[in-house]
């Protein structure tokens, strides 16, 4: 794959000097931030809520970092990925538009090498700053509640990334094969829609990636369950459908 | 110029090149020879074929039928060979806003694996011949002219052994086309140029050699002054005593097989043939039938732009217009 090394590098400097470098990591960090406080918060909000109604009377238990954690996995299942299929529907399809594609793609960079450079870009970033939002979720809960369970939230932080890398290839390969972001993003919801309603079939979330996201919650509740084909399948999902970008690519003309 | 040459290999080299898209057929079996180290124009109305041919010559798009060979390799085949010795720049060249030019260059010359030292004099050079050393601003910033002579200089990272330039001058002022123009000019004798545009001064100011496309077919393939000379060839002017007589010579030859058209103005007549032998021997004898006499017979000196106009119809065809 030549140019491989030269697009990378790039690629790495693109997202450390435009909005790239904001919106994912921002986004990881701020829930982070947000929901050991959040969950702290929400007991007292609810019972101002029911003060404001005679008569109502609503039992809260107390709140601990285990809410802190749930919270910020569900921002991850939702919004994160929400931002990462958004984002994602640009990265081959914006630069065919712009004409950036076609000046790189005349020098020796294959077409390979330019879609396997956005998948692992855009895996790289999405390491760092899921590591980092984690990590300022970890510290935050243990300053809001005691520090505990934090192995659990670290678990279910990597579940949510392999089906988050996945999703990556997937939105690269729908950026490949349309024309226009709009409709490479359109795509994306439809794929990670589709994924919610199918994984909430027992035999599809056994056996394949579809159980990753409700694999992901059980951990954060100490749940022990076998993860082999889920995290199997998701690796060969993600191999294959990066693959699928690169034929579709290699065969698209600009 | 454009024949086909057996002892050196040809810069580009196109036969029976076709590519259609749904019904239309954008290039309709063209065959084309570059000889290496000209500056060659390809010249056409908008929507003639010209970037859909330099699409397929630099890889972006296959061709439907027929074959493109780029020094000496099929570009469907050796496509990180051709690349490695092509420079090419798109009619928009799409620049990544966020690199200053000097960035871009590096980026540009790291992907063909040049190493730091050689880049780093190279991007200089480059710099210096864009007339962009001093600009520190990132590309987002750039005006047109900038980025059409950071694309050149984009195209020359790898000291391409052909430049190929889809119309580097259609969308700027006379000074951006000047400045472009310039160092197209410089590269003679440097590298193959092979440039597409539409405006015909370009090609007259620049160009040792020109292919005409219409309509997807290649009309004429030839160097400048043959071309013209070839078409003056075919272009007579008739100049006689006296108005009264024009209009029954004119008459005369009119219905001649070789009179292809016949226009008057006052005491001259202006005659494309096909035949100059059989018209140079019978337009003076008309002349002398009709019983007047003949004041001047030359044949008429003719520009690229009247070749133009001749081969496609002139401009209120179904292109654009033609500068």
């Amino acid at each position: 794959m030549t140019g491989f090394g030269a697009f990378l590098r790039k690629e790495l400097t693109e997202i450390r000097r435009t909005w790239r470098i904001w919106v994912i990591p921002g986004m990881l960090v701020f829930f982070g931030v947000t929901s050991p406080i959040i969950a702290a918060l929400t007991p007292a909000l609810v019972r101002s809520m029911a003060t404001s109604q005679p008569g109502l009377v609503i039992q809260i238990p107390p709140p601990t970092a285990r809410d802190a954690y749930v919270q910020f996995i569900k921002s991850l299942d939702q919004l994160v990925l929400i931002a990462i299929i958004i984002t994602g529907a640009g990265v081959v399809s914006g630069e065919r538009s712009s004409g950036t594609a076609i000046l790189a793609l005349t020098k020796p960079l294959s077409r390979g090498a330019f879609v396997v450079t956005k998948v692992l870009s855009q895996t790289m970033l999405l390491v760092v700053a899921t590591a980092l939002g984690t990590a300022v979720c970890l510290a935050v809960t243990a300053v809001v509640f005691d520090a505990a369970g934090a192995a659990h939230l670290v678990t279910a932080v990597a579940l949510w990334l392999v089906y988050a890398v996945l999703l990556i290839a997937v939105m690269t390969l729908f950026s490949a094969a349309f024309q226009s972001r709009g409709a490479a993003a359109g795509a994306g919801l439809g794929f990670y829609f589709l994924t919610l309603l199918l994984g909430a079939w027992g035999p599809a979330a056994r056996y394949s990636f579809l159980g990753l996201v409700l694999a992901t919650q059980k951990a954060l509740v100490f749940e022990s369950q076998p993860l082999g084909w889920q995290l199997a399948t998701a690796v060969v999902a993600t191999g294959v459908v990066t693959v699928a970008a690169m034929g579709i690519f290699e065969r698209r003309e600009l | 110029m454009t024949d086909d040459r057996s002892d050196e290999t040809a810069a580009i080299e196109l036969r029976g090149l076709s590519k259609r898209f749904g019904d239309t057929l954008a290039l309709d079996r063209v065959d084309l020879v570059v000889r290496p180290g000209a500056v060659f124009g390809f010249l056409g109305r908008n929507g003639a074929g010209k970037t859909t041919a330099l699409r397929i010559l630099s890889g972006l798009a296959r061709p439907t039928a027929g074959t493109a060979h780029i020094l000496g390799h099929d570009v469907e085949r050796a496509t990180d060979t051709v690349r490695a010795r092509i420079g090419f720049l798109p009619d928009v060249p799409g620049f990544y806003p966020w690199m200053t030019a000097r960035e871009y260059l590096e980026f540009a010359g790291r992907l063909f694996g040049i190493d730091q030292a050689t880049l780093d004099a190279r991007t200089t050079a480059l710099l210096e011949m864009a007339g962009l050393a001093s600009v520190t601003t990132r590309i987002g910033g750039f005006s047109r002219g900038m980025k059409q002579r950071l694309g050149i200089a984009q195209a020359l990272i790898n000291a391409p052994s052909l430049l190929m330039l889809d119309e580097p001058t259609s969308a700027l002022d006379p000074i951006g086309r000047r400045e472009v123009l310039e160092m197209v000019a410089s590269l003679r004798g440097r590298t193959t140029v092979f440039f597409s545009t539409h405006i015909l001064a370009d090609v007259e100011r620049v160009c040792d050699a020109v292919a005409i496309l219409e309509r997807g077919r290649v009309v004429a393939s030839a160097g400048i002054g043959e071309l013209t000379a070839r078409a003056a060839a075919n272009r007579l002017v008739v100049e006689i005593e006296g108005e009264t007589g024009v209009v029954a010579v004119a008459d005369a030859l009119r219905g001649r097989s070789w009179l292809k058209s016949i226009e008057t103005d006052g005491r001259t007549l202006r005659l494309a043939v096909s035949d100059l032998a059989t018209a140079q021997r019978e337009i003076p004898a008309a002349i002398a039938a009709a019983g007047v006499a003949l004041r001047r017979f030359e044949i008429e000196e003719t520009s690229l732009e009247d070749v133009f106009v001749e081969l496609v119809g002139g401009p209120g065809g179904s292109g654009g217009p033609v500068q």
